[in-house]
């Protein structure tokens, strides 16, 4: 019994690797799109009016360098911003299907501009966080995320 | 409408007006992508996600989160707050299927 399953574990190593890389060719084709599918470029377009946002120093970005399991990934943001000056704050992927994570908009009251919550990965790629000032300015501060099981279609 | 499960934890747990502190909300919640298929049936699972949070102090909206289906399964969700004086935090969520529940936790500084 143990020698069949071990045979049958060794049989399925290369299968399940075939397969892999089929479906990774295959993705666009294969999958369902999401109804709320939007790429990258507009969806910080949206986020922005169309201003466009400058990478900064002023955010903070926490995120895993290899995330073990793209279904779980924490992210944290940080603006070192007065917290009367920071509109909102969006976090954004840039290669799932709907590359919107959560839209986060504060007030006063929240005394620091922070939020951390956790977010799926459809497999590796870069983690934006976009904060909008009153202003209209938009500052970003992004990461690279190695995802060694994607989690997001 | 399934009532669901949620969570508000106030960090830290002893707290002074004027402090600020972390709320972290947590729901259990399926958020659900619409891109699964479903093992048994080969069916395509339908979206079901969370998609309006809204932080109430005493009444008065201080933090609304619209979030995707891109957030984790059981979705968390932490913020910051400045105490002001007791009071009543209230969390109340939709998801995209028009359920609405809510979870309230008092606020109780000391000092």
């Amino acid at each position: 019994m143990k020698r069949r399953s071990f045979l049958k574990g060794l049989g399925a190593i290369p299968v399940v690797m075939s397969v892999g890389s089929l479906s990774l060719m295959a993705k666009d084709s294969k999958k369902p799109k999401s109804k709320n599918a939007i790429s990258f470029k507009k969806a910080l377009e949206v986020v922005t009016n169309g201003k466009g946002a400058k990478e900064s120093d002023k955010v903070k970005l926490i995120v895993p360098e290899i995330a073990e399991n793209g279904a779980v990934v924490p992210v944290k943001v940080n603006v070192d911003e007065p917290i009367e000056n920071v509109k909102s704050i969006h976090i954004l992927t840039t290669k799932n299907s709907n590359a919107r994570s959560a839209d986060v908009f504060l007030s006063p009251r929240n005394g620091k501009a922070y939020f951390a919550t956790r977010i799926k990965l459809g497999g590796t790629q870069e983690v934006v966080a976009v904060a909008v000032l009153k202003s209209g300015r938009a500052i970003m501060a992004k990461k690279p995320v190695k995802v060694t099981i994607g989690g997001c279609g | 409408m399934a009532k669901r499960k949620s969570i508000i934890k106030i960090k830290p747990r002893k707290y002074k007006v004027g402090d600020v502190v972390k709320v972290d909300f947590i729901v259990i919640h399926p958020m659900e992508t619409g891109m699964r298929k479903d093992k048994k049936t080969g069916k395509i699972k339908p979206m079901h996600y969370i998609n309006e949070v809204k932080f109430y102090f005493n009444d008065e909206l201080f933090t609304t989160i619209l979030p995707w289906e891109t957030v984790s399964t059981n979705p968390y969700f932490s913020i910051n707050m400045k105490v002001t004086g007791p009071g009543v935090i209230k969390v109340v969520y939709k998801d995209n299927l028009g359920e609405v529940n809510e979870k309230s936790k008092k606020v109780k500084p000391k000092g």
